[in-house]
């Protein structure tokens, strides 16, 4: 059977080595004009089969709480002030990461009106997680690459 | 199991030349209790009716009928409406199709309430942990919610604009994206309507397998519904175990499938048999569906002697009965108050059995619609037992995507699909250019378009705003699916 996993889903963009919790992670979600996939994978996150809390990881209804921002959908017009909005209330160290082909590069919607597709000049890409939707546990790995600054799968491949 | 393959079902097109005509029909035919949905009323005024069951000579299936308004409209009061009743319930199905031409009749628009002691409480764009962008004003006096405002429009990605001029076979993949946990059902409407405009059947062996399709993707997104009716009654315990059966289901999705959503497969004329994993067994599948269908029905059991939950949803977000006369509310919503209207019995497309049993309450409260969810939800996994026993995928193979059938001139220009989706009717109307068989326009009726005005009504009906999660939850409505 082939495996659910993608092997080149997630994309670290932007390694930086400054201080980041490891340890306690807060995640604030925003749907930036998803198709509800994204979310569906990600409220997934929470069951036992993934449990994310393993890892240190929680979601937050607060931004001031948050220290990453989990971005999906095509990123449309209306919502650029609140992405702004949320970001800036989030407290430094913080990262973003743009999940789904939609936050990756508008997927399939490019060219719609009101659709900017990338969140290039919003906020600052830590990590990507390509997929549509990207399974949860592409999902996990992606947010172990915003602590970790690098894919785990890579990690894996550097131990055999 | 059924191998009764239904002809789909023949629609009549009457077509008006006047609005005052039209208007008539309408409300006389409603008036006898036929459904309404409001499919467009861009190029030209169309609605679907569909006659109460029974009527027709196949006696299962109700007569369906499209009143088309030739004419752009400039329609006036009919000189004797029979009640104002039916012209609101027309202007309320014209807000919520998001096409307002100028009736000569605007409903009353709901009042900003003032008062002293009256707070509003703004709740999103963003808001809890995983969700939809979606603003609610909640206005409170004390606990007592007094009204609900809704603002969509933050996640807007103009499919309907999107898809103009495309080929279908173009614009299958954006509407596989309309709402993605309904998926499989907006290709199967979009893919009827196809083969209605260009009088191709779907082929009668992608029938059964159109059924598990759609079926598995109602079970999933139900089971994503109770996880998160759970959750918000602060039950951890269910909504993990619903979770937990909600992602086994998704592992059966991609072992049949190859897709944790099934995208990809229902195609007009049929399936797309290419996108079949080679070693897809049904059998390992099928006791997966039994297990899941076992625990299921277990968690309910246990719901439905706890006290603590059973407080909360009881009563709770009682859709008044003026909203469910006007605003007809569709799917498991619908039918938890009342109506008891679901296409794949009105219909039977597919290989439905023409006897579905149709669970049906009147309570019209949250616990209704989580009694209502959990029934389907049984009927649901047996359907998918009942077509996984005899489904064979190498039986399968030789279906295809026909890109040359749906290309070209085709026999009618207008095409439309309906079905049930998780969430309610769906309905898809094509309108296609005469000479290439591209899209020219697109209307959708969603059942969750159809649903969220509901909401506000149901929420500031005697609740507190400790009910709010609750309610919002047993709805169980998607913003993709509206705000689209």
């Amino acid at each position: 059977m082939a495996a659910m996993s993608d092997p080149a889903a997630v994309e670290v963009a932007a390694p930086t080595w400054d201080r980041f919790p490891r340890r306690s992670v807060a995640l604030r979600h925003l749907d930036a004009g998803s198709c509800n996939g994204c979310e569906s994978e990600l409220s997934l996150l929470s069951s036992p089969d993934y449990d994310l809390t393993r890892y240190g990881f929680s979601f937050t209804p607060s931004p001031k709480h948050a220290d990453i921002l989990v971005v999906t959908g095509v990123i449309t017009e209306a919502m650029v002030p609140v992405i702004r909005q949320v970001f800036l209330q989030m407290a430094a160290p913080k990262r973003v990461l743009a999940l789904g082909a939609c936050a990756a590069d508008g997927g399939i919607f490019v060219g719609a009106p009101g659709v900017l597709g990338s969140l290039a000049g919003i906020v600052p890409v830590t990590v990507t997680v390509a997929g549509c939707p990207p399974s949860p546990g592409d999902i996990l790995r992606g947010l172990l690459a915003v602590t970790d600054h690098r894919d785990p799968r890579a990690f894996g491949e550097a131990m055999e | 199991m059924s191998t009764i393959v239904s002809p789909p079902p023949t629609r009549a097109v009457h077509t008006y030349a006047t609005a005052a005509s039209w208007l008539e029909t309408w409300s006389d035919l409603r008036e006898q209790g036929w459904e309404t949905v409001l499919l467009d009323a861009h190029q030209g005024v169309e609605a679907l009716l569909m006659g109460p069951p029974g009527r027709d000579r196949d006696a299962h299936r109700s007569p369906l009928v499209s009143l088309r308004l030739a004419a752009e409209p400039a329609p006036q009061r009919p000189a004797s409406p029979s009640g104002l009743d039916i012209l609101e319930t027309l202007d309320a199905e014209m807000r919520i199709a998001g096409e307002e031409p100028d009736l000569g009749w605007q409903a009353p628009t709901s009042v900003p309430v003032r008062g002293k002691g009256l707070f509003v409480y703004p709740l999103g764009p963003a808001r809890a942990d995983v969700a939809e962008s979606l603003l609610y004003r909640l206005a409170v006096m004390g606990d007592e919610i007094v009204q609900l405002d809704l603002s969509p429009h933050f996640k807007r990605r103009h499919i309907r604009q999107l898809v103009r001029g495309r080929s279908l076979l173009d614009a299958l993949p954006i509407i596989a994206r309309f709402t993605t946990t309904s998926n499989v059902h907006h290709t199967l409407a979009l893919a009827m309507a196809a083969e209605a405009a260009w009088d191709v059947p779907a082929h009668p062996d992608a029938a059964a397998t159109r059924v598990l399709l759609a079926e598995l993707e109602r079970a999933v997104s139900h089971l994503g519904d109770l996880a998160a009716l759970a959750a918000s009654t602060g039950l951890t315990v269910p909504q993990m175990e619903y979770l937990h059966l909600k992602e086994t289901l998704l592992r059966v999705n991609f072992a049949l499938f190859g897709h944790r959503y099934l995208r990809g497969m229902v195609c007009p004329g049929g399936l797309n048999a290419s996108a079949l994993p080679v070693d897809a067994d049904p059998v390992p599948a099928a006791e997966s569906v039994r297990d899941i269908l076992r625990s299921a029905s277990a968690i309910a059991g246990q719901l439905a002697h706890t006290p603590s939950f059973l407080d909360r949803l009881y009563g709770a977000g009682v859709v008044p009965p003026s909203a469910i006369r006007q605003l007809r509310p569709v799917g498991p919503v619908g039918r938890a108050s009342g109506l008891a209207l679901d296409v794949r019995q009105r219909l039977s497309y597919a290989d439905y059995p023409p006897d579905l049993r149709v669970p049906v309450l009147s309570r019209a409260d949250a616990y209704a619609r989580f009694r209502v969810r959990v029934d389907e939800l049984e009927q649901s996994l047996d359907l998918v037992l009942s077509r996984l026993s005899a489904w064979d995928p190498a039986r399968l193979s030789h279906l295809a995507v026909d890109a040359r059938a749906f290309s070209g001139p085709p026999r009618s220009a207008q095409g439309v699909g309906v079905v049930e989706a998780p969430r309610g009717l769906l309905a898809y109307r094509l309108v296609l250019d005469a000479d290439s068989g591209r899209l020219d326009h697109l209307g959708v009726a969603t059942p969750s378009a159809r649903n969220w005005p509901v909401v506000p009504v149901a929420v500031a009906n005697g609740n507190i705003l400790q009910d709010f999660p609750i309610i919002d939850a047993s709805f169980g409505l998607s913003v993709a699916g509206w705000d689209s």
